[in-house]
């Protein structure tokens, strides 16, 4: 058989091994339904991410009164656009000022606000992330390419409960006009973290 | 367990965040699995999110700093099955090795459609209480030295020290005693500011702050010197 075509002979890795035959065990069991597993998956994978946070934070750029409710109870505010449930029952979002960057981590976990981020990439999830953002932000920030001036607050929001938060990033600068949909595209994940900017 | 290392704000020596230019959701199939199937049997399992992290945090620490993120999640619920009777090490094993193995139905799953329901409908923590809040917005208040060796979301990096309660989200389920179903226990919640100088010292910038949500058992008035 040529060396190349072993495409379904690689052996499966250990943990693959080990999922499959949890997998097995408790679907024979009755405790997991196969259908359920790649619902779940496929909300994650195509129907929930940062694309939904990016509406809110438009939404809110362009609607003061929208803007308010959020501020006061955002899980309210995301239902009306259609963002809700697991982990995001009760959002809070901080906004970023003049005088102060909010930034968000969950040094016990991985806390995270699904319904309008979706699943959290490694990084928020790494020991790295965890461990530093709360002792050295600033040098964190840094490392994001985010350079906060020695005089405004860096305010850092350690998800310890089941709030969860989002961080309302700054209007940028040279955005006048631009449509709400517009508006969204400037909104990075990170931005909404707390570890970016948004950038028009 | 609460003093692991899992309690790691503040920690030194992780080094550099390293970071995925447009990171899949999940890298592998058997993530998908896992992902799928912790969020879908924690129902048939009758186990809560404070349950599940405590078994997470309950990873020896020099385990716990060697697996990757989904690792936890299957170790924690292979051991939740082997601990529950649903299934014997030695039949995963098998299963591991290709062989087949007798295992019958004993519970009904939760359907996919219960499932997105579920997800898009979610469960709060919020509980209402009767007791009268003990801090108000404002009040200076000092996180207690706690030290229980059970379940606990009191970091340590804030213990002893001094915050400003900014917020009151009202009554919680409270996670240390609901992750040992000792019951909900809902206490109320605070949103405590620190200043970083009090955390980490005159090294921090005196202008940057950390707030953390800590229940009110977690809190004790600041006595005034």
């Amino acid at each position: 058989m040529p060396h190349d075509s072993h495409d379904h002979t690689d052996p499966p890795s250990d943990l693959a091994l080990r999922v499959k035959a949890l997998e097995t065990a408790l679907t024979r069991k009755g405790y997991v339904d196969p259908d359920a597993i790649d619902a779940v998956v496929d909300t994650f994978e195509t129907k929930v991410g940062p694309r939904n946070g990016a509406a809110v934070i438009a939404k809110a750029w362009t609607d003061p009164a929208f803007k308010q409710r959020l501020l006061d109870d955002a899980s309210a505010a995301c239902a009306e656009l259609g963002f809700s449930g697991q982990q995001g029952e009760q959002l809070k979002v901080v906004e970023n000022t003049d005088a102060v960057h909010n930034m968000v981590v969950c040094t016990l976990c991985s806390c995270y606000p699904w319904p309008v981020l979706g699943l959290p990439p490694s990084w928020y999830k790494s020991h790295a992330y965890r461990s530093r953002a709360v002792i050295e932000p600033r040098a964190v920030l840094q490392e994001f390419g985010v350079d906060i001036p020695n005089n405004k607050e860096v305010r850092v929001w350690d998800s310890t409960a089941e709030l969860r938060y989002l961080v309302l990033p700054e209007l940028p600068a040279g955005t006048d006009g631009l449509t709400e949909d517009a508006l969204a595209e400037l909104v990075s994940r990170d931005s909404m973290i707390g570890t970016g900017v948004a950038q028009a | 367990m609460t003093n692991s290392v899992h309690d790691m704000g503040g920690m030194h020596g992780f080094g550099e965040i390293s970071r995925e230019e447009n990171e899949p959701v999940f890298h592998a199939e058997w993530e998908r699995k896992i992902f799928g199937m912790m969020m879908t049997s924690l129902g048939p399992f009758q186990v809560n999110l404070d349950n599940v992290r405590s078994r997470m945090e309950s990873v020896p620490p020099t385990t716990y700093l060697k697996l990757g993120y989904y690792d936890k999640w299957l170790i924690t619920l292979e051991e939740l099955a082997i601990e529950k009777d649903v299934v014997s090490r030695d039949a995963l094993a098998a299963l591991m090795a290709g062989q087949d193995v007798q295992l019958t139905r004993d519970v009904d799953p939760f359907p996919a459609d219960g499932m997105l329901a579920f997800l898009a409908t979610g469960a709060t923590a919020a509980r209402q209480i009767e007791t009268a809040a003990v801090f108000k917005v404002g009040d200076q208040v000092r996180a207690r030295n706690l030290n229980p060796g059970s379940h606990t979301r009191l970091p340590r990096y804030v213990r002893g020290h001094l915050g400003i309660v900014i917020a009151d989200a009202g009554g919680q389920i409270y996670p240390d005693t609901n992750a040992t179903f000792s019951g909900e226990g809902p206490e109320r919640l605070y949103t405590v500011q620190f200043q970083a100088t009090e955390l980490w010292g005159n090294e921090a910038n005196p202008k940057d702050t950390v707030c953390v949500d800590l229940w009110e058992p977690y809190l004790e008035a600041a006595r005034t010197p």
